[in-house]
């Protein structure tokens, strides 16, 4: 009973004196805005040395790394896929087709959301006369599936909208064309 | 809770995208004691004090290597101009990238970025107050039965008058919104494109001026036929004294850096001069988007739902 009071004793008066004592209590932490702004960490001692081996070696490194842009394709052998490379010259035409930046050539399902799921063939990226393109296209398509092809020509986007799935054909009539 | 939450979406990001979209007219920083010194000894009479411009036999500025460059889009082609005289002086002929400076204008994406530099800051403080927080309300006005009027809780409940009102305003309420990527690199071309077709567009080689008279900027402006306001665009942030000093005291002659540059802003001044650092600089930047691998990435720090 004693041992208790005597030991509560001693811890308030512990307590009182820290009440009081708040410099040692205060141990302020610093966070600075980077690594390098803070002055501490400056020294070189503090860390483990190092030595440069070989900067040749560096490009065993950047091989790995993707390219940040889009690299330009081969220009000599055939590709084992069915695509083939833009060509040099475009043809001669009042409309042009360009390419997506992945050399691809630009025509797209989509899924209209109706009740009945439609399926869209947009062609993008149109250049010139839209007008005499989608009439072009769509007289091609009408000759290949014996049935009516309805469509659409966005002027302001420069886009047009086959409906149905047609995306071979038009890719293929595209290609033909020279685009 | 919830108001504390919609300020911090609200600040965190409109910090994060301040450097790139919302700059203010006047953020170029300069040396402010300096300035004083510079403005109690400037000159007062333009015509006598300025230096005469000696120039290498013209044209100075003689090409320019595109990026990316154009397989069958024919680079548009402009003038550099002077800034240190009055008088209009073409240094040389450069070349602008088609995809940036000659793209089809889309009037619709324009107006989407105006609608969304508008928008994005936009906070609504009308406020009404609902049937729980209109004073009074809380007994019954008269018993349930027996009376042979219309039953009714609370006098202000919303088919009374003077009782709250259901969907009404609540403040603050953030009308913030990020915009697609594309939209807002596409927004930049066509804009561009747009000053460029329409003569609103001018390259100079850089914005030293010889003086700090605020005077020597709107002969220049009216020498030119510039529009009657200007909006100087440079690759650095810290621009030259003279030029920030001559267009302090102008409100619609101002100063951007290349980061800086907005749909808005450029609507909203009628005249774009660039010099060839901001050229070069913005050509780079948007050509990179637009080339990049890795697109899907380009809005990813954007994006609200994703960390």
């Amino acid at each position: 009973m004693a041992s208790v009071a005597a030991r509560s004793f001693v811890f308030r008066q512990q307590m009182n004196t820290r009440r009081f004592d708040f410099a040692s209590c205060l141990n302020i932490k610093s966070f600075y805005s980077s690594y390098s702004a803070n002055p501490k960490e400056k020294s070189p001692e503090n860390y483990t040395q190092y030595h440069e081996v070989s900067s040749d070696n560096w490009k065993f490194v950047e091989r790995l790394k993707p390219p940040t842009v889009v690299p330009s394709f081969p220009k000599n052998g055939s590709c084992f896929s069915d695509w083939t490379p833009p060509p040099d010259t475009p043809p001669n035409l009042p409309y042009f087709v360009k390419r997506t930046k992945n050399f691809m050539v630009p025509v797209y399902l989509n899924f209209e959301a109706v009740r009945n799921q439609r399926k869209i063939t947009m062609v993008k990226h149109i250049e010139g006369d839209i007008w005499a393109l989608e009439k072009a296209i769509k007289s091609h398509l009408e000759e290949v599936t014996k049935r009516q092809v309805v469509s659409q020509v966005h002027e302001v986007a420069m886009y047009i909208k086959f409906r149905g799935d047609y995306v071979l054909h038009v890719k293929k009539w595209l290609l033909n064309a020279g685009f | 809770m919830a108001t504390k939450i919609i300020n911090k979406t609200v600040t965190e990001f409109s910090l994060r995208i301040t450097r790139c979209f919302f700059v203010p007219s006047k953020t170029i920083q300069t040396n402010a004691t300096l300035f004083q010194e510079r403005l109690e000894t400037s000159i007062t009479n333009v015509e006598e004090q300025l230096p005469t411009t000696i120039r290498p036999p013209l044209p100075i500025i003689h090409s320019r290597k595109l990026a990316f460059p154009p397989k069958f889009k024919a680079p548009r082609q402009v003038w550099v101009s002077n800034m240190d005289t009055v008088e209009e002086e073409k240094l040389g002929l450069i070349d602008l990238h088609p995809e940036v400076f000659a793209e089809r204008p889309r009037v619709d994406i324009i107006h989407e970025n105006v609608r969304w530099q508008q928008l994005y800051r936009h906070v609504s403080y009308a406020n009404t107050k609902m049937r729980y927080e209109v004073r009074g309300g809380g007994k019954k006005p008269r018993q349930q039965k027996g009376s042979g009027r219309s039953r009714h809780g609370s006098i202000r409940s919303p088919i009374w008058r003077g009782g709250g009102i259901v969907h009404g305003p609540r403040s603050p309420t953030p009308y913030f919104y990020m915009l697609g990527f594309n939209t807002r690199l596409n927004g930049l071309r066509s804009t561009l494109s747009a000053k460029l077709a329409q003569d609103d567009l001018h390259i100079v080689d850089s914005l030293d001026i010889p003086t700090d008279d605020p005077s020597y900027l709107e002969k220049l402006v009216e020498e030119r036929g510039w529009g009657p306001a200007v909006l100087f665009v440079d690759d650095n942030d810290i621009m030259p004294l003279n030029i920030t000093a001559a267009s302090d005291s102008h409100g619609h002659y101002n100063l951007m850096p290349v980061y800086g540059l907005n749909v808005y802003s450029m609507l909203k001044h009628h005249t774009l001069v660039l010099t060839l650092a901001a050229v070069e600089r913005l050509e780079e930047r948007l050509l990179f988007h637009l080339n990049r691998n890795d697109a899907a990435s380009a809005g990813q720090k954007y994006r609200l739902d994703s960390v």
